[in-house]
């Protein structure tokens, strides 16, 4: 069923992402499963069954204490520690990035090219190309959002934020959604873009079209 | 000399308006808050009821935004911080260390005063124009948004903020100056420890929500330009001021439901609760890390990716004190005699089954990586809910429970108090489980319209928000009806060792006929009870 789970992965990196989120989740998982065992398993064993029934006397326990103080800590810590990586990754974009100018207006996404042509909320991308977004806004915040790569940054007036995205081969042909998710008024839940999935020559083809038609 | 003993004069005015007495100002928080409660949870319907359909048939988007805005605003500022630290700390935290009354009486009465007015500035939002940016009022929108909303809202932030400096204050002292003689703070009952280190997290959180919602007023209305940045200003530093009030005011809505735990746990499985000391300064450690996680809201707000990874660290490291004490509760079922009465349902089951919920999801994101997809989606509101309403809202429900017959002198209806924890364990998972799907598939949050293939998802989520509707409205009449007409309760029904048991039931205006002297831990070994009423066998 649609809207269940997270949408197929277009890049490497959104792979690397979910790798890191099913790692997490396995390891939640389990300390959710013990948890909720143990307590059905407390409340069904230990029921009072005699009302002048009274608990073990015992106030605690020292080895217990710091066993489960120091497990989580280091499952935590390690946890982050792998993110760590990934986060570099994201934020030093390969130096022969294509880099497309977006901002965010009420309530729409433009998206500029180096060529000057500007086009609204449906843009396309090159595929096997590592395309950066340079995000911001003109007027309120906005968030530009592609769940296909599980990354966003927020349009916000005054700075720059990016990220860089590099579309693989197999995927062009692929009609992405690129919804604004930080609230911005009335316009807010129809300012959903596209970002269209095309080959090199398709690409070129398409931004000339582009040209064409605003002239 | 001839001594001429004179009743009291009664009247309304007297008893309730100008009382300066912690109970009655806590019950006075108490039953303004379920007001709010009620109201706060209309609108929650309203929102899902508009959830229905995917192409918003319902209301418009403009009044969908001012309906998940008054929700949330309501539900934060106007219920479950003033229930707890206002109608549970106020009643319970003077009779729990053996003192009078708080330390400043008058000043208590006055916070009392500032919540309503303030909880009342922004219900009357609802005829003069309701606030419409979200609880968070991020500007620039919050700068651009028309009419009266924002101006009330700002306007009901600030008297509500200032109720609870002043009620944090006014716990600290009393908490430090006025234990009765022999309870030191090794022996200080858990929910009093809880409530001493929110108060601390209000006293130096708060001042920084004043100062991002002032500084939002005068820009819109005095051409300031704090957050105007083609002048120079810049809007995320009003995140910076809200998220450092905000993340701590998370905690601020859970150390005390965590102390309202720790209270009903033992009792009920009478047995002494495991790993005092460890729960005690667990609060301690979450009170203090609270303050070092606040930008991992702002991961994608504009910061630099790695400026985000010592907050990740620290929000993954808080998760530690909050799992030690779950494993102490744990812990104290272990070995108990564990009756199921209604609060111990609500804080074994309703609580722990359901809050770990929350806590593990925001282990997952408050990893970086996985924040840069599931922020602003509604994998962060189900977070929330979870951490809120199978968190904060579980433990009012078991703390109302537990404390009623102490309040009223009377007891609850227990098969409606049974049905209505059923309701909300059950109305809980269908309400906020199925929001963890959406968020993964990408549906953000605060879309009064959305792609047709949320639709199911969102239809299982207003199912189940009716059901908490329904078994609200359960637990409203079922407090109402007891108090009046309920079985009379005996002092100490539960058996808990606690000083508020140790008095009558409703306790004396003076709460006390003599000082207690305090000689151990309220936490036991339990004694063999010797069929005292109240406690039917299991």
């Amino acid at each position: 069923m649609g809207g269940t789970w997270l949408p197929p992965a277009l890049t490497q990196m959104a792979r690397e992402a979910d790798t890191l989120f099913y790692v997490m989740l396995a390891v939640v998982t389990v300390f959710f499963v013990i948890v909720e065992v143990l307590l059905v398993t407390f409340l069904i064993r230990y029921r009072r069954s005699r009302q002048r029934q009274v608990g073990v006397a015992v106030h605690g326990n020292n080895k217990l204490e710091v066993v489960w103080t120091l497990i989580p800590a280091v499952i935590l810590v390690l946890m982050g520690a792998f993110g760590v990586k990934y986060v570099y990754a994201v934020q030093n974009p390969p130096a022969n990035s294509y880099v497309v100018h977006v901002t965010g207006h009420e309530w729409f996404w433009e998206v500029e090219y180096p060529n000057g042509v500007k086009v609204q909320n449906d843009f396309a991308i090159p595929a096997g190309v590592p395309v950066l977004f340079d995000i911001t806004s003109q007027d309120v915040i906005h968030g530009f959002y592609i769940p296909a790569v599980r990354l966003q940054q927020d349009a916000v007036p005054g700075h720059l934020t990016q990220f860089y995205v590099t579309a693989d081969p197999k995927d062009i042909g692929q009609t992405l959604p690129v919804p604004c998710d930080q609230f911005c008024g009335q316009g807010h839940p129809t300012m959903v873009g596209s970002m269209k999935v095309l080959s090199q020559a398709d690409f070129d083809a398409w931004l000339q079209q582009q040209k064409e038609k605003s002239q | 000399m001839e001594t001429v003993l004179q009743r009291p004069r009664r009247s309304f005015l007297r008893d309730w308006v100008f009382t300066v007495d912690h109970k009655k100002i806590g019950i006075m928080y108490g039953v303004t808050a379920l007001f709010f409660f009620l109201i706060g949870g209309l609108f929650a319907l309203l929102v899902r009821t508009e959830l229905l359909t995917p192409d918003g048939r319902f209301v418009s988007v403009q009044t969908y935004n001012e309906f998940y805005t008054m929700h949330a605003s309501i539900m934060v500022f106007a219920v479950i911080i003033p229930i707890l630290t206002g109608a549970f700390g106020n009643y319970l935290v003077p009779l729990q260390i053996g003192a009078r009354d708080m330390a400043f009486p008058r000043m208590n009465a006055l916070s009392y005063w500032l919540y309503l007015i303030g909880g009342l500035v922004l219900f009357s939002s609802m005829f003069f124009g309701m606030p419409d940016a979200g609880w968070t009022s991020y500007p620039p929108y919050s700068i651009q948004s028309e009419g009266p909303g924002i101006d009330l809202w700002v306007t009901s932030i600030h008297l509500v903020g200032l109720s609870s400096i002043l009620g944090s204050i006014n716990f600290i002292v009393t908490i430090h100056r006025m234990r009765a003689p022999g309870l030191t703070y090794n022996r200080l009952p858990l929910f009093t420890w809880s409530m001493m280190v929110t108060a601390f997290m209000q006293l130096f959180a708060t001042p920084a929500l004043a100062g991002a919602v002032t500084t939002l007023l005068t820009d819109r209305h005095w051409h300031t330009v704090f957050y105007t940045a083609s002048a120079g200003g810049d809007p995320m530093m009003y995140q910076h001021l809200f998220w450092f009030y905000s993340h701590p005011a998370v905690y601020i809505m859970i150390l005390p439901a965590f102390g309202i735990i720790s209270e009903v746990i033992p009792v009920f499985a009478r047995k002494p609760i495991f790993g005092y000391h460890a729960i005690a300064y667990s609060s301690v450690a979450i009170g203090f890390l609270g303050f070092f996680v606040w930008a991992h809201h702002m991961f994608v707000a504009g910061m630099q990716l790695s400026a985000g990874i010592p907050f990740m660290i620290s929000s993954l490291i808080i998760a530690v004190p909050t799992s030690v004490k779950i494993f102490n509760w744990l812990a104290t079922l272990w070995g108990g005699a564990v009756a199921y009465e209604v609060p111990l349902m609500f804080a074994a089951l309703g609580f722990i089954g359901s809050f770990i919920i929350g806590g593990f999801s925001g282990v997952l994101i408050a990893a970086v990586p996985l924040d840069l997809h599931l922020h602003d989606t509604y994998f962060i509101v189900a977070h929330i809910h979870y951490v809120l309403f199978g968190g904060s809202v579980m433990c009012v429900m078991a703390g109302l429970y537990y404390w009623f017959p102490k309040v009223t002198g009377r007891m609850y209806n227990n098969k409606l108090g049974h049905l209505s924890f059923w309701l909300y364990f059950i109305g809980t998972q269908i309400t906020f489980f199925p929001m963890h799907f959406v968020g993964l598939a990408g549906m953000p949050r605060r879309y009064a319209l959305y792609a047709p293939e949320f639709q199911f998802w969102n239809d299982v989520s207003t199912v189940g928000a009716y059901i908490l509707g329904a078994a609200t409205l359960i637990v409203i009449f079922n407090l109402a009806w007891s108090a009046v007409y309920g079985k009379e309760a005996a002092a100490n029904p539960w058996g808990a060792r606690t000083l508020e048991w140790q008095t009558s039931s409703p306790p004396p205006a003076h709460n006390f006929d003599k000082i207690p002297v305090v000689t151990e831990n309220p936490y036991g070994p339990y004694d063999k009870p010797e069929g005292e009423p109240g406690l039917s066998p299991a």
